[in-house]
């Protein structure tokens, strides 16, 4: 059986071709191969991830801007708020100035009232002594009869305008 | 309309491959000529001086006969010099005997000598061509990255891409992990040659049809060159498995029982290597041929209109079988690689409490 007995020659060269065969595809070829199919697919790897970054990048930028927008609002309102509160604590401190000092103006008119009267008064007093000289002047040129009971009585007749004051 | 025109075709072609049949079984005298089957499947599986050339049987295109003979000297010349039993510088090729088909050398005495032959045979100039064919193929995608970097191949280029791609990122790499780089190229190279060779042998006609992985010595060198590759590069824990193994001592100690297991496996796995991939790659050439034959052997026992009607039979199952063959091709040359693959890296373990 021809087949089952292996030729010599034919083993020999077979050797030869596939030392050759594999010496020049080792050193020229495979290597390159392999590093550019693990460049590409670690390259194609990167795309997608990127790609899948990129995506997931899009889909949180509508969210943190609606994040964003929301927290504007909130401070638009905050800041509402607080103007708001100023403006009531404006007005109260305001009013309160107001009215000290409305009462102040009042003390002051009170007490300029009082001194206006009590100067009326004394005025009036002496007016009324004046008058009262005069009255008793022409009484005593009608009668100076009794002097000092003339005297007393209109001592008592000021004292009674007086009190009617 | 089409399946009409389609059955007249093939029932034309069906009448007329038994009528070339019939004609050619009456060619002389009406005589049928008598086929030696054995003969023709061992001439058609077998090496030869010479190539036929497509569609003629006695036509050969000439290949070098390199011989060493007995006083030493070598010899070269081309095959059509012994052609038809001629003798040619003491030299011929035997006839019958213990080296038939084989160039002799005649010495004085009339008795044949076999020198050491170192011719490009058939076989070997088949080999040269499938190398030929496996270079062109690698530095095909090679100039593709070189020349295109990052872009993805096309057409053939990406074909081939893609066989790379599965022996190598899906096969090697995940069995030899970070010594893949290193083995890589070694296995890619047997991969791709096998399958070349595989294929080649099923184109019918020259530059194909020589039967080459379904030989033996062909098989036997790229198991040796495995084995080898597996047995120089072992891992010191892999010797120590080998001679010394992790089991009672009662199986080691007084008869060596798991060395000799383990001395035995270190050879059977390159042979079954070698016995595999032959025996698949020979068996299919011979069912196609034998399928062919059947023509002929019904022909000259049932007579010319059985042979011709075995005719449409024979292509179909042919055909069927080369398809089939196209398939083993590819998982045969996937196969030894992957074997090849897990026993370098078997022979690379390490120590597992490392």
């Amino acid at each position: 059986m021809e087949l089952f007995k292996p030729e010599f020659g034919l083993a020999f060269w077979m050797f030869i071709a596939f030392l050759c065969l594999f010496g020049i595809l080792a050193k020229w070829a495979w290597p390159f191969i392999i590093k550019s199919m693990e460049e590409r697919a670690d390259l194609i790897d990167k795309g997608v991830a990127y790609a899948q970054e990129a995506k997931s990048h899009l889909d949180n930028a509508k969210a943190e801007a609606d994040k964003l927008l929301a927290e504007a609002r909130n401070e638009q309102a905050e800041i509402l708020r607080e103007a708001a509160k100023m403006r009531n604590e404006l007005i109260e401190k305001a009013r309160g100035e107001a009215a000290d000092e409305a009462k102040k103006v009042t003390d002051a008119a009170q007490v300029s009232l009082e001194q206006a009267r009590k100067e009326a008064e004394k005025q009036l007093r002496s007016e009324v002594g004046d008058l009262a000289l005069q009255i008793a002047e022409k009484v005593i040129r009608r009668n100076i009869a009794s002097d000092d009971a003339q005297k007393a009585l209109v001592d008592q007749y000021l004292s009674e305008v007086e009190t009617k004051n | 309309m089409k399946k009409a025109i389609a059955a007249i075709i093939a029932v034309a072609v069906i009448v007329l491959m038994a009528l070339g049949y019939a004609e050619a079984a009456h060619h002389s005298d009406g005589q049928m000529h008598e086929v030696n089957a054995q003969e023709i499947i061992f001439e058609h599986l077998g090496d030869s001086y010479g190539w036929e050339v497509p569609f003629s049987h006695s036509k050969r295109i000439p290949l070098p006969v390199i011989v060493r003979a007995q006083d030493g000297s070598w010899h070269a010349f081309m095959s059509c010099r012994l052609a038809d039993g001629a003798q040619y510088d003491g030299f011929q090729i035997a006839q019958g005997g213990d080296y038939n088909n084989k160039v002799v050398q005649i010495l004085p005495d009339g008795s044949q000598y076999r020198p050491v032959d170192l011719s490009i045979t058939k076989n070997v100039a088949g080999i040269l061509i499938a190398a030929l064919v496996v270079l062109l193929v690698v530095f095909k995608i090679k100039n593709w990255y070189k020349k295109n970097g990052m872009k993805a191949p096309r057409r053939f280029t990406a074909a081939l891409e893609v066989v790379v791609d599965f022996v190598y990122t899906d096969t090697i790499r995940p069995i030899m992990g970070k010594e893949a780089p290193k083995y890589g190229p070694y296995l890619l190279t047997v991969f791709f040659f096998i399958l070349t060779m595989n294929l080649l042998g099923l184109i019918v006609i020259f530059p194909g049809g020589a039967n080459l992985t379904g030989n033996l010595a062909v098989t036997a060198v790229l198991a040796v060159i495995t084995f080898l590759v597996t047995n120089l590069t072992g891992t010191k824990h892999y010797w120590k498995e080998m001679f010394w193994p992790e089991v009672p001592t009662a199986l080691k100690c007084p008869v060596p029982l798991m060395q000799i297991i383990e001395l035995f496996g270190i050879f059977t796995k390159p042979i079954a290597l070698m016995i595999r991939l032959f025996a698949n790659m020979m068996g299919g050439h011979m069912v196609v041929i034998v399928f062919m034959l059947l023509i002929f052997i019904f022909g000259s026992m049932f007579g010319a209109a059985v042979g011709g009607g075995m005719t449409v039979l024979s292509v179909l199952l042919s055909l069927f079988m080369l398809i089939l063959d196209t398939l083993v091709s590819f998982i045969q040359a996937y196969v030894f690689t992957i074997l090849s693959t897990m026993f370098i890296s078997m022979a690379h373990v390490h120590a597992h409490h490392e």
